[in-house]
C-alpha cells in the first residue's frame, strides 16, 4: 500500500547572524544552507498495517507523513501509495486518503459541522443514500449526535477533534493519516478515540500511519513502529522488537512466602515481592526456573512501557 | 459544479452566521458606494468634458469600476485573507488534501456579501450610461467581453500575491499595493499619464475592466482591442496558474 525507496527532503534554510548589525548584512549578503530533513528512507507498509512513524522533534516524522500524503514533494527518491505518486496529487489519490492533523481543523468554524459533512459529500462526489449511512455510522460511533448541529466554534476541544474525525472519514478512506491525533484532549475522550479508531481499522481494514508523542496512542492503535531519527530510519519492526531492541528489559514480579530468588537475580522489593528486569529474550527461560523451584509463586511479568523504552532509543540515537 | 454549488451555499452561510456584521457591512457598503460615486459629479458639475470623456462615459467607467470591486471586494478579497493565513499557518494542508482543485477551493472559500452593494449599483450606473450614449447590442456584448477580460486578469494579479505569500511572510502591503493602484480604474483612462496607462494595464490591468468597456459602450471598439483584451487575460490567468503550481511543489508547509 505504501513503498517509500530512498526517499530524501532537503530544505534550504536561512541563516543569520545575530544582532542588528547581523539584520542588516543579512539584507544584502543572505547565507543559506542545505538542511536535510529526511535522508535515503526505505520501508514500505503493507494494505491493512497500522505503523507508528515515531521520533524526537525535529526527526523528520511529519515531513515524511507530509510527503506520504502529496503535500511535499521529495528532493529525491520514489514515493508510492496506494499505487499513486503522493505529489501528483491525483484526485483518485485524494479519493483514498485521509489526513488528521490534532492541531489543525478542517471543519468551518462558524457553522455546525453538517455543514462541513455536506460540502465533502460534493467534494468527493459521494453518492447521497451512501454518504447518509456514513454520516449516521459515524455520528453513532463518535457519540456526537448533539455536537453535529452546534457552531464548531462552540464546541469543546474533544467534541470538535470527534467531529474531525467523522469528516475526515465521511468518504470511507483506505489509507488514513494520523499527526498527533490526541494532542491536548482530556485523557476519557483520548481513550474514547483510540478505540474509536481502532474499531474503525478492524472494521474497514484501512491503512493506518500514526504520528504522535503520546506512547498510549501508539500501544492502543499500531502494530509496528518505524523509528525516524535525525531524518534516518533507525528501526522497523514489531512493537515486541522494539522493546526488546531499546528497552531495558522485561520485569518480572515474583511475590510469595518463603521465597529464595536471589541467586537467579532478583531483589527483594518490600515484603515478599521479588523483582528482576532481564533481557526479552531471556525471560522464558528465568521463568520456567522459578516455577521450577517454587511451582505456586505467584508471577507476573510486566513489558517496559514504551514511553520508556521510547526515551531510551532518543537517549541512544543521541550518544551515536 | 455541484462543487462550486457546496461552496457557494457555505460562503453564504459562514458569511450570515453573524446577522450584525451583515447588518454592518450591508451598512458600510451603501455609504462606501456612494462615496465612490460622489466626486464624478462634483468634477462634472465644474466641466462637460475631462480628458475627452463626457459626463456618461465617466460614469460608465464609475459604474464598471464599481461592479469589479463588487466581485473583487466579495469574491476575491475575503478569500485572498484567508489564502495567505492558510499558507502561514500550515491550514493550507488541508485544503490541499481535497480532491478538487485547490485554487478553485481556496478562491470560493469565502464570500463577503456586504461589498456586493456595489454590484447592483455600479450595473444601474452602467445601464444609465448605456442608455445616455446610446449603445447598440454589439457595444454591450463588447463591453461585457472585456469586463470579463479585465475581471479574470484582475483575479490572476489576486492570485499571484496569494503565491508571494509562499515565499514572503508579510504580504499585506503587496495587498495594499494592488488595491491603492487598482483604484485608478474610477477615472476614464485618458486622464492618466502614459505611464500610468501601462501600469493600469499591464501590471494591475483595472483599465482592461473599466476604461475599455466604457469606451466600448460608447461604441469605440474593434477587433483588435478585444483580442487584447483576451491576451491580457490569459497573460495573468495562465501566469498566475503557474506560478501556482509552481509554489505548491516548492511548498514546504507550516509547523511539524
Amino acid at each position: 500500500m505504501i513503498e517509500v525507496d530512498g526517499v530524501s527532503k532537503v530544505y534550504r534554510a536561512v541563516e543569520r547572524e545575530p544582532g542588528l548589525s547581523g539584520a542588516l548584512r543579512s539584507l544584502w549578503n543572505r547565507k543559506t544552507r542545505d538542511v536535510a530533513a529526511v535522508t535515503d528512507l526505505h520501508f514500505s507498509v503493507a494494505a491493512g498495517e497500522a505503523v507508528g512513524l515515531l521520533g524526537p522533534n525535529g526527526a523528520g516524522k511529519t515531513t515524511t507523513l507530509k510527503m506520504l500524503t502529496g503535500l511535499l514533494h521529495p528532493t529525491t527518491g520514489r514515493l508510492r501509495v496506494a499505487g499513486h505518486r503522493p505529489q501528483d496529487r491525483e484526485v483518485a489519490f485524494l479519493g483514498s486518503i485521509a489526513l488528521v492533523m490534532g492541531q489543525k481543523q478542517q471543519l468551518i468554524a462558524d457553522l455546525p459541522a453538517t455543514d462541513t459533512f455536506l460540502l465533502h459529500r460534493a467534494l468527493y462526489d459521494l453518492n447521497r443514500t451512501t454518504w447518509r449511512a456514513t454520516v449516521d455510522e459515524l455520528v453513532e460511533a463518535l457519540g456526537i449526535g448533539e455536537e453535529v448541529s452546534r457552531p464548531v466554534r462552540t464546541l469543546s476541544l474533544g467534541q470538535r477533534m470527534r467531529c474531525e474525525l467523522a469528516v475526515a472519514l465521511l468518504h470511507r478512506p483506505t489509507v488514513l493519516f494520523l499527526d498527533e491525533p490526541t494532542v491536548g484532549l482530556d485523557v476519557e475522550v483520548t481513550v474514547a478515540l483510540r478505540a474509536f479508531l481502532a474499531r474503525y481499522r478492524a472494521r474497514t481494514g484501512a491503512t493506518l500511519v500514526l504520528t504522535s508523542h503520546d506512547m498510549g496512542d501508539v500501544g492502543a492503535l499500531v502494530e509496528r513502529i518505524l523509528l525516524v531519527d535525525r531524518g534516518r530510519l533507525r528501526f522497523d519492526g514489531p512493537i515486541d522488537g522494539f522493546r526488546a531492541r531499546f528497552g531495558s528489559g522485561r520485569r518480572l514480579v515474583v511475590r510469595g512466602a518463603d521465597l529464595a530468588l536471589n541467586d537467579l537475580g532478583f531483589v527483594l522489593e518490600g515484603a515478599q515481592r521479588w523483582v528482576a528486569t532481564v533481557p526479552v529474550a531471556e525471560a522464558n527461560g528465568l521463568l520456567a526456573r522459578v516455577l521450577q523451584r517454587h511451582p505456586a509463586a505467584d508471577l507476573t511479568v510486566h513489558d517496559p512501557p514504551l514511553d520508556e523504552v521510547l526515551a531510551a532509543a532518543f537517549g541512544e540515537g543521541r550518544r551515536t | 459544479m455541484l462543487v462550486v454549488g457546496a461552496l457557494a451555499r457555505l460562503s453564504v452561510s459562514t458569511a450570515l452566521a453573524y446577522r450584525a456584521d451583515v447588518a454592518f457591512d450591508l451598512g458600510s457598503g451603501v455609504l462606501k458606494a456612494l462615496g465612490r460615486v460622489a466626486p464624478l459629479f462634483a468634477i462634472f458639475g465644474a466641466a462637460e468634458v475631462v480628458g475627452g470623456w463626457t459626463f456618461d462615459g465617466a460614469m460608465a467607467v464609475m459604474g464598471l469600476f464599481l461592479v469589479v470591486m463588487g466581485i473583487q471586494g466579495a469574491f476575491v478579497e475575503p478569500n485572498l485573507g484567508a489564502a495567505v493565513e492558510g499558507i502561514r499557518s500550515g491550514t493550507l494542508d488541508l485544503w490541499l488534501m481535497l480532491p478538487v482543485d485547490a485554487q478553485l477551493l481556496v478562491s470560493a472559500r469565502r464570500v463577503a456579501p456586504g461589498a456586493l452593494v456595489d454590484l447592483p449599483v455600479g450595473v444601474a450606473m452602467v445601464a444609465m450610461s448605456a442608455v445616455a450614449m446610446g449603445s447598440g447590442v454589439g457595444d454591450v456584448l463588447a463591453a461585457t467581453w472585456l469586463l470579463a477580460c479585465g475581471t479574470a486578469a484582475l483575479y490572476g494579479v489576486w492570485w499571484l500575491a496569494i503565491c508571494t505569500s509562499f515565499v514572503f511572510v508579510r504580504v499585506d502591503n503587496l495587498r495594499f499595493l494592488i488595491w491603492s493602484i487598482a483604484d485608478g480604474g474610477r477615472w476614464p483612462s485618458d486622464v492618466f499619464h502614459p505611464a500610468a496607462r501601462v501600469l493600469l494595464t499591464w501590471v494591475v490591468p483595472i483599465l482592461v475592466a473599466t476604461s475599455w468597456p466604457a469606451a466600448a459602450l460608447a461604441g469605440d471598439w474593434t477587433l483588435g482591442t478585444l483580442g487584447a483584451g483576451g491576451v491580457v487575460a490569459v497573460l495573468f490567468l495562465g501566469g498566475s496558474r503557474w506560478v501556482w503550481l509552481r509554489s505548491l511543489a516548492s511548498y514546504t508547509s507550516a509547523g511539524g
